[in-house]
């Protein structure tokens, strides 16, 4: 599990780094080509020393026992309270557990697979779509959460005036307003949206058109510059 | 040769017409298909018939039979005889035997003889007669005879009737002959204990020295009534010796009792898995389109939760007695086997009406097996399999599967997402495990409804408050409202269209939004 995780990462460029307790795991890991550094998981002082509170930018906790896991999160949590910790239940109980050891994000891998296996037998277009799109396979279309910095020309509009979807080739799905927590406040709100700064707008779209929009939101004050509008507007309400 | 010819010429006539054929196959249906419709109907009519026609002999016993009881005994006659009459013809084909005899002269270049057709149609209907079923359906009809009274004693007859019409008898029937030697052993026992117990107790206890036996038949009854422990007293041994014998003959009567329930408790156990076996694939006869789960983990767990939910009919079949116990908890059919084994997935209707396999188990090995397996049982069949290792997903591909799933993967790619861009990530995390109100949902545009050749901005989809996110259309179509589409297995998606875009029958419409504006949609679209 730990070595799938590691993998997925390091594709994507991150630095990964990988501590274990057990020397059988360690050399199996090593076997695999993965460098793997021994770290006593019970011991604070050698779990401090791996810059935690510094270096560390996420800590994956993906031991294949529950408890201990759960105890693995608990001592990071104590040890550096703002970290976010990311771990694997093997069922449902573990995962509020898991939660309040101090857990960020909890994944349970087999719901998870179930629901998609399910997927496929119950809405076959929608599960080859989400494969494609969202585990990248053949598609390129990514979900991306933008940012709106002061000053943008976004800050003050309404979401459905902008018209992102005709000016750029992306579908809106909707803002977080930080404001109002980590809730995404969905396109289809019936409570009109006003963006101002500090809202992330979350869409999905080819890469580079993803990149235009960032560009564009983050370049601030030039209201006429934004790219060129492929097909007119939709009608605004 | 003339009549010969005719009776030829009769069988082939029979043989094409389909109205013949239509006709017994409905008779067949009605009163020997287990599979069919009409069946269980039918059996439980005759079953109201029997008891009933039992209950007035029973009756007429003591009374003057009434003028409507005689009708009503009239009238089971005639169902009685008509059944019997019905079975012998259903049994099998009298024309077949004469064309096969004929055909088979022909080939010979002999003279076709009627009597060896005969000869034969004869011994196949006699098999039917002599089959003890058809015994007791013959005797069953017999009390309605009147003038002889000891034919009453076959109304008993029409009682074992009752067990043509219920499987569960002959279930129990089934179980016991499979414990034969056993029982036959215990008889012989038995039958010794009897002879032994009775000729002494006629030695010790006849009434020639003051005892109550009064022959032979009273100590066979006797020993009887003691052995079996039910012990009525009103034949008692007054006799040191009778006694004695008493004693013998309880103490030997615990050991046959407790001999002959332990072997029936037995057989039932042995055959309890299959028997619920059997009563679940019956079930499975009866649906159409389901799911064979072949594992139930956690996985398997999950899939069959959300299935039941949505009411697709599934079965499972885990190798782990307690997965199926858990399973049969939760009120889902389920058998206990080898999911890998050829003949336990053909017994669960791969190759007949299932329509989708799970391969779920933990061991990669087995999920490469059962996918083999099925694909062999039915190419056509869908199959998604769950590999636990990488490595496996190439040889599931190779095996015939059509889906490949990678729980391991699946948090890897999870995880790596989550790292990039958490917000957005919970986002269509939550819309992927259809826990929030806000679906992703494919609706179909039907062919002449109001959507069909309407431009996307006229569709109204942002009046029901709906996210277009793309179209999938058929693979060939092209459009300058789309800047991109995808290539999916034999469909198109056409991502983002333009307003100008133009929807046509029979196109998916992909669309976020609540719940019930989707429900509206679709509404919309039914009108």
């Amino acid at each position: 599990m730990a070595q799938e995780v590691a993998r997925q990462l390091q594709n994507r460029g991150e630095l990964v780094r990988m501590i274990d307790l057990d020397p059988d795991r360690l050399d199996k890991a090593r076997q695999s080509g993965f460098q793997v550094e021994k770290v006593n998981l019970q011991d604070d002082e050698e779990l401090l020393s791996l810059g935690l509170d510094t270096e560390v930018d996420v800590f994956f906790s993906l031991l294949e026992n529950d408890a201990d896991n759960v105890f693995l999160v608990i001592s990071i949590r104590a040890l550096a309270p703002d970290l976010p910790i990311v771990s694997i239940s093997e069922s449902e109980d573990t995962v509020q557990r898991l939660t309040a050891a101090g857990a960020t994000k909890v994944i349970d891998p087999y719901q998870i697979s179930g629901y998609r296996i399910y997927e496929m037998v119950h809405r076959p277009v929608i599960a080859e779509l989400m494969d494609r799109a969202v585990f990248g396979k053949g598609v390129d279309l990514e979900i991306a959460e933008i940012p709106v910095p002061a000053g943008s020309f976004v800050d003050g509009q309404y979401l459905d005036q902008l018209s992102l979807s005709s000016r750029y080739n992306l579908v809106v799905l909707g803002v977080v307003d930080r404001d109002y927590g980590d809730q995404l406040i969905f396109a289809t709100n019936p409570k009109r949206h006003r963006i101002d700064v500090n809202d992330i707008i979350v869409v999905i779209g080819q890469e580079e058109e993803l990149e235009r929009l960032r560009r564009d939101v983050t370049r601030t004050g030039e209201q006429d510059r934004v790219g060129p509008v492929f097909t007119p507007p939709r009608r605004d309400r | 040769m003339k009549l010969a010819d005719l009776v030829v010429r009769f069988a082939y006539w029979l043989e094409e017409s389909s109205r013949y054929r239509r006709f017994k196959q409905a008779a067949y249906d009605l009163l020997e298909n287990p599979h069919s419709r009409i069946r269980p109907y039918f059996d439980l009519f005759m079953m109201v018939l029997v008891l009933t026609s039992v209950f007035i002999l029973l009756y007429d016993v003591r009374h003057t039979p009434e003028h409507w009881a005689v009708k009503f005994e009239n009238l089971v006659l005639v169902v009685l005889v008509l059944e019997y009459l019905g079975r012998f013809w259903v049994y099998d084909d009298i024309h077949k035997h004469v064309i096969e005899a004929y055909e088979e002269s022909e080939l010979v270049d002999e003279p076709f003889r009627l009597r060896r057709a005969f000869y034969q149609i004869l011994q196949a209907k006699w098999t039917f007669v002599s089959s003890p079923m058809a015994v007791i359906d013959l005797l069953a009809i017999m009390p309605s005879y009147r003038p002889l009274r000891i034919l009453r004693l076959f109304v008993l007859f029409r009682l074992f009737k009752l067990f043509r019409y219920t499987q569960n008898l002959q279930e129990f029937g089934a179980v016991l002959r499979e414990k034969k030697a056993e029982l036959l052993t215990l008889l012989t026992f038995l039958l010794f204990i009897l002879v032994v117990g009775s000729s002494a107790i006629y030695l010790f206890e006849s009434s020639n020295y003051g005892g109550d036996i009064d022959g032979f038949f009273e100590g066979i009854y006797w020993a009887l009534v003691t052995l079996s422990t039910v012990g009525y007293g009103d034949i008692t041994p007054h006799s040191f010796e009778g006694r004695l014998v008493t004693m013998v003959l309880i103490l030997s009567g615990i050991g046959v009792i407790s001999f002959f329930t332990s072997i029936v408790v037995s057989a039932f156990q042995e055959k309890l898995g299959e028997v619920r076996e059997r009563q679940v694939c019956g079930r499975l006869q009866k649906l159409k389109d389901y799911t064979v789960i072949c594992g139930y983990g956690r996985v398997g767990a999950v899939v069959a939760d959300y299935l039941h939910r949505d009411r697709h009919p599934f079965v499972i079949i885990d190798e782990n007695e307690e997965a199926v116990a858990a399973a049969r908890r939760a009120n889902y059919l389920a058998v206990h086997g080898k999911a890998q084994r050829l003949g336990a997935l053909h017994r669960l209707g791969v190759g007949a009406n299932a329509c989708r396999v799970l391969a779920l188990t933990g061991d990669d090995v087995v999920n490469v097996y059962i996918t083999l397996t099925a694909r062999q049982l039915d190419s056509g069949i869908e199959i998604i399999s769950r590999a636990n290792h990488h490595r496996t997903v190439k040889k599931l591909e190779l095996a015939g599967a059509n889906h490949a799933i990678e729980p391991y993967k699946i948090v890897g790619l999870i995880a790596g997402e989550y790292i990039g861009q958490p917000v957005a990530f919970e986002a269509i995390q939550g819309i992927l495990m259809g826990d929030q109100e806000i679906d992703l949902e494919a609706v179909r545009v039907p062919p002449g409804s109001w959507l069909d050749g309407k431009r996307v901005e006229d569709a109204g989809l942002g009046d029901l408050r709906l996210i277009l996110f793309g179209v999938i259309t058929p693979p060939e179509r092209e459009s300058d409202h789309v800047r991109h589409h995808y290539d999916l297995t034999s469909r198109r998606f056409q991502f983002n269209p333009g307003p100008d875009f133009v929807l046509v029958g029979d196109d998916l419409l992909l669309v976020f939004g609540h719940r019930y504006s989707i429900l509206r949609l679709r509404h919309k679209l039914k009108l």
